[in-house]
């Protein structure tokens, strides 16, 4: 029997043979490649994987709320204030079933998976297993339904990229391709779960990829796009809150917002530096007690939830609530803080879950309660609470989360409230400086390290300094060459120095190199133009161009021109290897703490 | 074979023998897709994934639908039992499941404003406001807070806003709209803006349907806003077409007694069949009144003049029971013990020592004049008494309203 492709190729010559159609089959014949089959860049396809990936990661987003929002009718039942057996026994209960779970057959779930994602992205090349997909889904949701204070969006995060690895291996892309699936597919999850695509790129920017690479941008955008699109086509498309009508009457009003900046900055440092030492200390703890962790966090937050049942879950419901002023001042701040102690309990003993609605949770409580504060302090001023509440949950996601980008546009997405851009921009900047003034390492990196895992950090790349061509480059000692000039004129040049190589302008912005052996060459005329000599072009290089970049050009070449922006044919110096590895040594780079290549 | 199909018709370079292209394999930069299969099975997963997704948001959201409205049910049974408390938990659950049902944030700030959280029912309305400034029901529901709350001027403010509101698509605006403008007539009644009241009341009467539900409505803010003419015209109206309608003629003998005219008065309440427990009560006023007018029709010789001696002697106890002491008043040498102007109370003290020694049938019989003097004391003394002393009894109330009559509403 002849293979497949043969037999459809044949197939295609008979239906061919129709005069009529064979102007028709000729073009289809021309969209398929040599072989009688799609031939497609890989690019090309990888895009249009990153639809599919996209509406596939959209369809688990979508079940994962729903499993999230049936575990808890099913676990701690339908209303809003469930009896208090209940309240202390299921998180409790639950939080020990999924240790064991976890622990024996799932141990790549634990936590948030944000950072396992950018270790699948750096080390595992792209790998995340098809079993802690399922397990993340399967456990995240139980811990969240059962009322640990724990969000679904990074599940989602870890659940889109797992998919997205899981396809790629499907497909047999390369390796290069497949590493890059697991942020296509974060992105997706993401967006979904905050039905907020901009962010959800932004996100994975800063916080997976780290890096400010174009190679992929193309494909998280498609992704987080399509996602958002299945997730609206299912469950709606209404904004995550119902923000109340913001108007910045007076500029002096952003003084005040000011504060809750300074406030939410202090509270991201308190929960870092918490998480920072509860969390190895409760690793180092004997192996059974690891079992036993999550339960005793959960009996813990069911004990608060008696008085407090704000605390468990993600908790949108009661951030809508305090977004339109149903809380008073003081539960707002005992909301905040308890959230913040419930979340260092699910978080830090490895409960599967998500950082970002508890993040949100604390950061409305928390500006909730500064506007209220404020409004009693200074009536003359207006204080929104709903507007301070959208902002505090921005200043809390800057802080805490490190992501300033994503922290703005998160809360632009997810209110659909273009006003409040002003505050939120002074408030989430105020937050973030606080907590790098006073936390070095961001919240998912130091995780990672925790984890054993030295993994790239957007905001450390940034504080690296770039070594540019200007850094390297020289002078020429004299002019150089033209195409068009004679010979003799150039050998003239030459006998004046005693450069070895020569920068030979060739006009429209085309440089070559030509060494004093071939210029010197007797076979040569003196009446000939310098052009017949030459016999290759060099790429030229601007000045704003980084190191790495010269590098890859250099070759064996023994120099590259420097040419200026605006004028391709003005030479504004020459720059060899000697030179980039001089400025190397002189910025100290040589030998760095942790030797990346990019 | 022409010349392009030589060539790789991805990045142009000359093809191989064996029809591949080199350069393209060799580079790996181009994705050769030999087995369908895996496209086709994604393609099959995806369409699949969407069922599955549906079926399962399908039967998710019937879930929620169902728990919404049991709590919704629940929240308005315990709105009927007053546990306003529990009616907030209710609604607020029934939210939970049915965020974007309207008719549920409604029924929360009904229950909100109800368990006396009303600054939280405010704030919940206003958001909605500024979501649905044209909403009709979010502007009706914040006048009558703004109105509890005694903001007169944001409560007619959403007033006039619900009047030119909105109304839910599946409702007929127009008694809607006309509601409203008979509850914003009626909060005006009762600030005392009766002007205004009348304004709004004359624009509904304009645009009201012929036999419409309403009328009785707006007849009965016309009496209480005083216009007892146009109640009346409205409840005959309603008579005219149907005789049996025990409201109306109960209405009309409502304002036939407001309007003075209490002999159609007692024709309305004689043509009542059955008599009602409220047609009894204005019946026995009727004619408590008949029984102290000296001026009515039938009121001839002896019992004209005992009606007037009786209304002189119920105007000197409620003067009495004022606390002006006539003696001291008389002579001014006293302190009046009544509320008010001191001089007001000495000359009801003179006037009746006046008129007290005529108080005889002998003096009083064919003495007209006289009569309508005493008569004219005991109305002024009423309508003194009434602004200053306390609670009148049922024949002070009797004379006042003879008063209102015979001196007319402003006096």
């Amino acid at each position: 029997m002849k293979p497949h492709s043969e037999r459809s190729r044949d197939l295609l010559l008979k239906l061919m043979a129709t005069p009529v159609r064979r102007k028709y089959f000729e073009t289809l014949r021309r969209m398929l490649g040599p072989s009688g089959l799609i031939s497609i860049r890989e690019e090309q396809f990888f895009l249009v994987l990153a639809i599919a990936i996209g509406i596939l990661a959209g369809f688990a987003v979508v079940l994962f709320r729903v499993a999230i929002a049936s575990a808890r009718i099913w676990l701690l039942g339908s209303s809003l204030h469930p009896g208090w057996p209940r309240v202390v026994l299921v998180p409790a209960v639950t939080g020990l079933a999924i240790a064991v779970i976890a622990v024996r057959y799932f141990p790549r779930v634990r936590g948030s998976g944000v950072n396992q994602t950018k270790g699948a992205l750096y080390i595992y090349d792209g790998y995340i297993g098809t079993g802690t997909t399922v397990g993340k889904f399967v456990l995240s949701a139980l811990a969240i339904g059962s009322g640990q204070s724990l969000g679904p969006e990074d599940p989602a995060l870890q659940i889109g990229a797992g998919l997205a690895s899981a396809v790629g291996r499907w497909l047999k892309l390369s390796k290069e391709r497949l590493r890059l699936m697991a942020p296509v597919g974060a992105a997706a999850g993401v967006a979904a779960a905050f039905n907020a695509p901009i962010t959800a790129v932004l996100f994975v920017i800063e916080e997976v990829i780290g890096r400010w690479t174009a190679g992929v941008l193309g494909a998280v955008v498609l992704s987080a796009i399509s996602s958002v699109v299945v997730e609206r086509w299912f469950l709606g498309d209404e904004p995550l809150f119902r923000v109340p009508v913001y108007r910045l009457d007076h500029a002096g009003e952003l003084l005040a917002y000011a504060v809750l900046g300074v406030v939410g900055g202090t509270a991201s440092v308190v929960f870092v530096k918490i998480i920072k030492s509860l969390r190895p200390w409760l690793r180092r703890q004997p192996q059974w007690s690891q079992y036993l962790q999550p339960a005793v966090a959960g009996g813990l937050i069911g004990f608060i939830a008696i008085w407090y049942p704000q605390v468990m879950g993600a908790g949108y419901e009661w951030m809508n609530l305090a977004m339109h002023n149903r809380f008073p001042w003081e539960l707002l701040g005992i909301l905040a803080g308890l959230k913040l102690v419930s979340t260092v309990l699910s978080f830090a003993t490895g409960t599967p879950g998500g950082l970002f609605a508890p993040v949100l949770f604390m950061g409305a409580m928390l500006g909730g309660f500064v506007a209220t504060v404020e409004q009693q302090l200074f009536p003359a001023i207006a204080v929104p609470v709903g507007a301070y509440a959208l902002v505090g949950m921005g200043a809390l996601f800057a802080g805490i989360l490190r992501a300033p980008m994503s922290s703005v546009f998160m809360i632009l997405e997810v209110s659909g409230n273009y006003s409040i851009i002003l505050p939120v921009i002074i408030c989430n900047s105020i937050s973030y400086l606080i907590s790098r003034g006073f936390q070095e390492v961001p919240l998912f990196d130091l995780l990672s390290r925790q984890d054993g895992l030295d993994l790239p950090s957007l905001e450390e790349e940034g504080e690296e300094s770039i070594l540019r061509v200007e850094d390297a480059m020289h002078p020429t000692m004299g002019r150089a060459l033209l195409g068009d000039e004679v010979i003799a004129s150039a050998r003239g040049i030459a006998a004046s120095t005693q450069e070895a190589n020569f920068l030979v302008s060739l006009g429209e912005g085309r440089w070559s190199v030509l060494s004093r052996e071939a210029l010197l060459d007797p076979a040569h005329d003196d009446a000939e133009p310098v052009r017949a000599l030459i016999r290759g072009r060099v790429p030229r290089l601007y000045q704003d161009q980084s190191l790495d970049v010269a590098l890859r050009f250099m070759k064996d070449r023994p120099m590259l021109p420097v040419v200026h922006r605006g004028n391709l044919d003005l030479l504004m110096g020459v720059v060899s290897v000697e030179d980039i590895l001089r400025a190397y040594r002189r910025a100290g780079l040589a030998e760095p703490e942790t030797a990346e290549v990019s | 074979m022409s010349e392009e199909t030589a060539n790789c018709t991805i990045c142009r370079q000359p093809l191989g023998a064996n029809g591949r292209c080199q350069h393209c394999d060799e580079d790996r930069h181009i994705w050769t897709i030999e087995d369908w299969r895996p496209l086709l099975t994604l393609a099959l997963i995806i369409v699949l994934g969407f069922s599955f997704t549906r079926l399962v948001v399908g039967v998710f959201n019937d879930k929620q639908s169902a728990l919404a409205k049991d709590f919704d049910a629940a929240g308005n049974r315990a709105m009927d039992e007053r546990r306003y408390a529990q009616a907030v938990e209710a609604f607020e659950s029934a939210l939970v499941y049915s965020h974007d049902n309207f008719q549920y944030r409604m029924k929360l700030t009904d229950a909100l404003a109800a368990s006396g959280a009303r600054s939280e029912a405010l704030a919940q309305l206003h958001d909605f406001r500024e979501q649905h400034p044209e909403d009709a029901q979010v502007n009706l529901k914040l006048a009558r807070l703004e109105a509890k709350q005694k903001h007169v001027d944001e409560a007619l403010h959403y007033y006039s806003d619900a009047i030119d509101g909105v109304w839910p698509d599946h409702s007929d605006p127009v008694p809607q709209k006309i509601g409203a403008r008979l509850e914003a007539a009626e909060y005006l009644i009762a600030l005392g803006r009766k002007d205004e009241a009348e304004g709004v009341l004359q624009a509904v009467a304009a645009v009201l349907p012929y036999a419409s539900l309403q009328e009785p409505r707006l007849a009965a803010l016309f009496l209480s806003n005083g216009d007892a003419e146009r109640a009346l015209g409205i409840y005959q109206a309603q008579l005219n077409l149907n005789k049996t309608d025990g409201a109306a003629r109960l209405g009309a003998a409502r304002a036939s007694f407001a309007a003075g005219n209490y002999a159609t008065a007692r024709r309305y309440l004689e043509e009542l069949k059955p008599e009602t427990e409220e047609s009894a009560a204005l019946r026995v006023e009727l004619e408590r009144m008949e029984a102290l007018d000296p001026f009515a029709k039938s009121a001839k010789g002896r019992v004209r003049t005992a009606r007037t001696m009786a209304a002189f002697h119920i105007a000197m106890a409620r003067l009495a029971g004022c606390g002006v002491p006539f003696a001291q008043a008389m002579t001014g040498t006293g302190k009046a013990a009544a509320a008010g102007d001191p001089a007001q109370w000495s000359g009801f003290a003179r006037w009746a020592e006046q008129l007290s020694p005529l108080m005889s049938e002998n003096k009083l019989r064919g003495k007209d004049d006289v009569i309508e003097s005493t008569m004219r004391f005991a109305f002024q003394a009423e309508m003194a008494a009434q602004k200053d002393c306390g609670k009148p009894t049922l024949d002070d109330e009797a004379l006042l309203l003879l008063a209102r009559e015979r001196l007319g509403a402003g006096q």
